[in-house]
């Protein structure tokens, strides 16, 4: 599973980050860090509970298998679905 | 309050007869429940035009439902924060920081400010919180089985944190949250002076950081820099102010909502005794229940919104009371329900211009949740007494007597 991050629209809220700690990492000022995250398997409740918690709608909770896929993984091996 | 005229561009049947000033249940009300009494607008349109929606009685239109409001205070290329509200009873116009700036300049101060309340430097505060509240409940809870919260706790717990932030001297508690008071509900002749006084106490205390900075926000407001320089005495004047209103007495408000509904709610009030982890969650329902700002816009621009015609110039209020009832984003709004998960209330607002307190303030109102608890035995609303909420331009409560006997 992947949080896609819209880092645009991030206010700062934290709340992903005060549901799921291990997950999302915020800078110094209290946004969220740029970037897609990839979660672990075990962290994926967490994570999209966490996504869900976002005021702003910053977080996308992107469950497709394509998304799954380790990033070592060869994509070109990989069919769509 | 003078009743404005309905601009020409309104379509009369856009209009509706709520006010967060002048509907029942906004003015004083012992036992009211003013939140509850704003749910109602849901029933009725999702956006229309109320005459009377500010304090100097100019109308607005009312932003009802919550992904509209996220709309709105998302959009600062329509919809502009700059008002100078404050300034503006003064007769002047200087604009509070970073409240009444829209990006980009508002990015730089509130970069800034960020990192004074950011979530890290928020927890390393928190043993200082919790030692505040384990003190003052102590003494309550020693000196009897009854107390005023509000004057009691929530004030003395809340803005004593808050003055030692500021760098304000703790011992001019009560004057402080008298001048907060007058501010927002005094009348017009109180209102100004309020003001005024504020400025003057603000300048005076920049000053005197200018001269013998020391570790507090003041100091280090007048020493930082923006894009290579230092700030205004405006500037820091605009900031100082904006924090002390913003900052002083809303937490004091949500905590006394708090313990009023647990009062109220003693199977709700056990649970939270007997599993203190429920509290952070619960804190959060408490927020959307009984939240106390509303936010207002002004458009820079002509836009047709969801059907209502804004003109620019409009006033455009989006009350996150309001928003806090929307059926469409909220499960059976009207209930509190403390294990309500993915809470995304707009008590702190949406957009850039999101509480910048707000991470300091929950962790005020979940310690002092939880050392209450801990230490106080079941309480109601003392026999014979009535707590008086009202609504208005900041929602509050007042004359909370508890008892434990
Ligand atoms: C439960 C307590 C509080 C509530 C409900 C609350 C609510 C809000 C809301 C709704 C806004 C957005 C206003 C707008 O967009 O027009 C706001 C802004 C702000 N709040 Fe709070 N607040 C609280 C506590 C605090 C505290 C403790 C501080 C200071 C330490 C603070 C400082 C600010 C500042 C500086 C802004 C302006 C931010 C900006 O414009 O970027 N607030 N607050
Ligand atoms: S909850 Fe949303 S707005 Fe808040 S820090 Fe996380 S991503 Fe940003």
């Amino acid at each position: 599973m992947r949080i896609i991050v819209h880092k645009a629209k991030c206010q700062g809220h934290a709340q992903c980050l005060a549901r799921a700690p291990g997950v999302f990492k915020l800078d110094d000022e209290g946004y969220i860090l740029p970037g897609d995250i990839e979660v672990a398997e075990g962290e994926q409740r967490l994570a999209s509970q966490g996504a869900r918690c976002c005021p702003e709608r910053a977080l996308e909770v992107d469950a497709t298998p394509a998304a799954r896929i380790e990033p070592d993984v060869d994509q070109s091996r990989v069919r769509r679905a | 309050m003078a009743i404005n005229q309905v601009p020409d561009h309104v379509p009369p049947e856009m209009v509706g007869d709520f006010s967060l000033f002048t509907s029942p249940g906004m003015s004083p009300t012992p036992n009211g429940d003013p939140h509850a009494a704003v749910a109602c607008v849901h029933a009725g349109a999702p956006i229309f035009y109320s005459p009377c929606n500010t304090r100097p009685g100019r109308g607005t239109w009312v932003i009802t439902r919550a992904a509209d409001q996220r709309r709105v205070l998302q959009d600062t290329e329509t919809f502009s924060s700059h008002r100078s509200t404050f300034a503006s009873a003064l007769g002047e116009n200087w604009p509070m920081i970073p409240l009444e700036l829209d990006p980009p300049a508002h990015r730089v101060f509130r970069s800034l400010l960020n990192p004074l309340l950011s979530p890290k430097r928020v927890t390393e505060l928190e043993p200082t919180i919790r030692e505040r509240a384990i003190t003052l409940i102590e003494g309550i809870a020693a000196s009897g089985t009854s107390c005023d919260v509000m004057k009691d706790f929530a004030f003395p717990f809340a803005v004593n944190i808050f003055l030692r932030f500021l760098g304000l001297p703790e011992h001019r508690l009560h004057t402080f949250v008298g001048w907060a008071r007058d501010l927002l509900h005094g009348d017009d002749v109180r209102r100004p002076a309020a003001a005024r006084t504020i400025v003057a106490f603000i300048d005076e205390l920049a000053a005197m950081r200018r001269n013998r900075p020391v570790d507090d926000f003041m100091s280090f407001i007048v020493q930082a820099q923006v894009e290579g320089r230092r700030l205004t005495d405006e500037e820091v004047r605009g900031m100082g102010v904006l924090l002390f209103v913003a900052g002083l007495d809303t937490v004091a408000t949500a905590i006394g909502f708090d313990l009023a509904y647990l009062a109220r709610n003693i199977k709700d009030q056990d649970l939270l005794r007997s599993e203190p982890d429920r509290i952070v969650l619960a804190a959060e329902e408490l927020l959307r229940a009984y939240p106390s700002v509303q936010m207002v816009r002004v458009a820079i621009k002509d836009i047709d919104f969801e059907g209502a015609p804004i003109r620019k110039g409009d006033y455009v209020s989006c009350a996150a009371m309001i928003a806090n009832r929307d059926p469409a984003e909220f499960e059976s709004p009207n209930t509190v329900d403390l294990s309500r998960e993915a809470n995304r209330h707009a008590s702190f607002g949406y957009g850039p211009h999101r509480c910048l307190g707000s991470h300091l303030a929950r962790r005020e109102i979940v310690i002092g949740l939880e050392e209450w608890l801990a230490r106080i035995p079941a309480f109601r609303i003392k026999e014979g007494t009535a707590p008086v909420a009202y609504g208005g331009h900041v929602f509050g409560i007042e004359n909370l007597i508890l008892d434990w006997s």
